[in-house]
C-alpha cells in the first residue's frame, strides 16, 4: 500500500492543492472534503497511473487507506494474484 | 409593474475584462480581433478570432478549475464581477428569491470537442469523468448559482445568437413582474475550438482575414464585408427592482425598460425584415418609447452579406424618417461575434453608450454599401450627449429576434 498511498498523496497534493502533512492513510475522504464526484475523478486518475480499470465508483471507501487498498486489489486482480493488501 | 435597475455589470470579453476598459476600447476603435496562433489553425481556413484574455487558473482553485469548461470560467468570473460592482450582499431571503437566467449557444464546446478527440481520434475509451458536467449547456448558469448560493429559478436559454438577449429579457420580465427582487442575467460562449470553428466554416458565414490588418477582418455594413469573426467571452448584468436598489443605495448603471421577442418561423438561417422590425416594435412598445426618442442602436450587425441590409431595412421600417438621425453601430467589428453571449456583451456597450453619451463606432467601414445606408458611426466614436434611450438588437439562427431597450439614469 505504501507506494500506492504515496502516488495517491501526490495526486491530492498536486491536483487538489492539499498539504501533504494533512494526508495520512487514516485521513478520511470527509476530512479533505472529497465528495463522491471528486472521488470518481480521483479513481479515474489512479486508473491511469496504475493501468487498472475500476469496477465501481468508490462507494463505501472512507479513508485514503481504503482507496489505496482498493487500487492495490485492482492491480492484484490485473496481475492474476489473489486480491488483498500488498506487503 | 416594477421598474428594473441595472445595478452591476460584469464582462470578460475581447477588448476588456471590466465594463470600463471594454467600453473605452470600443470608443477608441481598438479591435480585439487578431490572427489566431498558427498552432490553433491546423486544418482550419479561419485565421482570425477574438480571444478573451482570461487565465482561468488565476480565478479558480485547481480542483474547481478542472470541473468547469472555459465557457463556465468566463461566465463565473463575469458574474463575480457583476455582483461585486453591484455591491451586492445577498440576504438569506434574497438568495431564495433570486435566480440566474443565462444564455449560451453551445455550452462547453471545448469539452465536447475534447471528448470527441479522445474517443474518435485517439480511439481511447478514457473520457473524463466530468465530461458531461463540463459540456452541458446549463453548467455556466449553474456554477454562477452555486457560487452565489442563489436558489431561485436557474434557467439556461439557448437560442443561438439571441441567447443572452433573451436571458436578460426574460429575467427583466421576472423582476418587472415582482417575482424576483434581483436576477443575474447574461450569457457566455467559448466557441474557439477547432471542431466548433470548423462547423462555422462549413456555413460560410465567417469573415475572410484582412491580410493587411487582421484586426479589421470584420466589416459590418461595408460593401466589402465577408462575414463575422468568432469571439469568446461572457457578460452578466444584475437586474434589480428599482426600489430594492434604492433602499440599499446600490449604484445604478442604467434602467432596462423594454424587451421585444418574436420568432420568424420561416427559415432556419435567413434573417427577415418583418421579424427584426417586429421585435424592435415590441421592444419600443414595452418600453413606452417612441421611435424618434431612441438615441443609439447597437445593431446586431454581424457583417454577413445576409444580415446587414435586412437589419438596415428593418430599422428603416420601424424608425421611418427618424432612422436617418439615429447613430447605429456594430461593435462586433471590434469584439467579434460572441454568439450566445453577444446580447449581454452588447448590452454592456449599449448601457455605457447611454451612460457616457457616446456612440461607439462601427470600425472598418470604408467602402459604403448602397443597401446599407444608415448612420453607422463609421470608424470614429461620436459624442451624443442627448442619448436618453438606446436599443440593442440580437437576431439568431432559428429565427429568434430579441431586442432590449435601456434608459439613462
Amino acid at each position: 500500500m505504501t507506494h500506492t498511498f504515496d502516488v495517491l498523496r501526490d495526486i491530492l497534493v498536486k491536483d487538489y492543492e492539499l498539504s501533504a502533512e494533512r494526508l495520512t492513510p487514516e485521513t478520511t475522504l470527509a476530512d479533505i472534503e472529497l465528495d463522491s464526484l471528486s472521488l470518481t475523478e480521483l479513481i479515474f486518475e489512479l486508473e491511469d497511473q496504475f493501468s487498472v480499470i475500476a469496477t465501481h465508483n468508490g462507494a463505501g471507501l472512507n479513508t485514503l487507506a481504503d482507496v489505496a487498498n482498493y487500487i492495490d486489489g485492482l492491480v492484484a486482480t490485473r496481475d492474476g494474484a489473489p486480491s488483498g493488501p500488498s506487503p | 409593474v416594477k421598474r428594473v435597475a441595472v445595478t452591476g455589470l460584469g464582462i470578460v470579453a475581447p477588448g476588456g475584462n471590466n465594463p470600463e476598459d471594454f467600453f473605452a476600447n470600443l470608443v477608441a476603435g481598438h479591435s480585439a480581433i487578431a490572427a489566431l496562433p498558427a498552432e490553433r489553425c491546423t486544418r482550419l481556413e479561419t485565421r482570425v478570432a477574438a480571444v478573451a484574455d482570461l487565465d482561468a487558473a488565476q480565478h479558480f482553485p485547481a480542483a474547481r478549475l478542472r470541473m468547469l469548461d472555459r465557457v463556465s470560467h468566463l461566465a463565473v468570473v463575469a458574474a463575480r464581477q457583476a455582483v461585486g460592482n453591484a455591491q451586492l450582499v445577498f440576504s438569506a431571503e434574497e438568495r431564495s428569491a433570486c435566480g440566474v437566467f443565462f444564455g449560451t449557444g453551445t455550452g462547453g464546446a471545448a469539452s465536447t470537442d475534447e471528448g470527441y478527440l479522445t474517443f474518435y481520434q485517439e480511439r481511447s475509451d478514457r473520457l473524463k469523468p466530468y465530461s458531461v458536467l463540463l459540456a452541458m449547456n446549463n453548467a455556466a448558469g449553474a456554477w454562477i448559482g452555486i457560487e452565489h448560493e442563489l436558489t431561485g429559478p436557474n434557467l439556461t436559454l439557448s437560442v443561438a445568437c439571441s441567447s443572452a438577449a433573451v436571458a436578460v429579457g426574460e429575467a427583466w420580465l421576472r423582476v418587472r413582474s415582482g417575482a424576483a427582487p434581483i436576477m443575474l442575467a447574461g450569457g457566455a460562449e467559448a466557441p474557439l475550438t477547432i471542431g466548433t470553428i470548423k462547423a462555422w466554416e462549413a456555413l460560410k458565414t465567417l469573415a475572410a482575414e484582412d491580410t493587411v490588418d487582421p484586426a479589421a477582418s470584420c466589416k459590418p455594413f461595408a460593401k466589402n464585408r465577408s462575414g463575422f469573426v468568432l469571439g469568446e467571452g461572457a457578460a452578466v448584468a444584475v437586474l434589480e427592482e428599482w426600489e430594492h436598489a434604492r433602499r440599499r443605495g446600490a449604484p445604478i448603471v442604467g434602467e432596462l425598460i423594454g424587451y421585444g421577442l418574436c420568432t420568424d418561423s420561416a427559415h432556419i438561417t435567413r434573417p427577415s425584415v418583418d421579424g427584426q422590425a417586429r421585435a424592435m416594435r415590441l421592444a419600443l412598445d414595452s418600453a413606452g418609447v417612441a421611435p424618434q426618442q431612441i438615441g443609439y442602436i447597437n445593431a446586431h450587425g454581424t457583417g454577413t452579406v445576409a444580415n446587414d441590409p435586412v437589419e438596415t431595412a428593418a430599422i428603416r421600417r420601424v424608425f421611418g424618417a427618424a432612422a436617418e438621425k439615429i447613430p447605429v453601430s456594430s461593435t462586433k467589428s471590434m469584439h467579434g461575434h460572441l454568439l450566445g453571449a453577444a446580447g449581454a456583451v452588447e448590452l454592456v456597450a449599449t448601457l455605457l453608450a447611454v451612460r457616457t453619451g457616446t456612440a461607439p463606432p462601427t470600425m472598418h467601414l470604408d467602402v459604403p454599401d448602397p443597401e446599407c445606408d444608415l448612420d453607422y458611426v463609421p470608424n470614429v466614436a461620436r459624442r451624443v450627449p442627448s442619448i436618453e434611450w438606446a436599443m440593442t438588437n440580437s437576431f439568431a439562427f432559428g429565427g429568434t429576434n430579441a431586442v432590449l431597450v435601456c434608459k439613462r439614469v
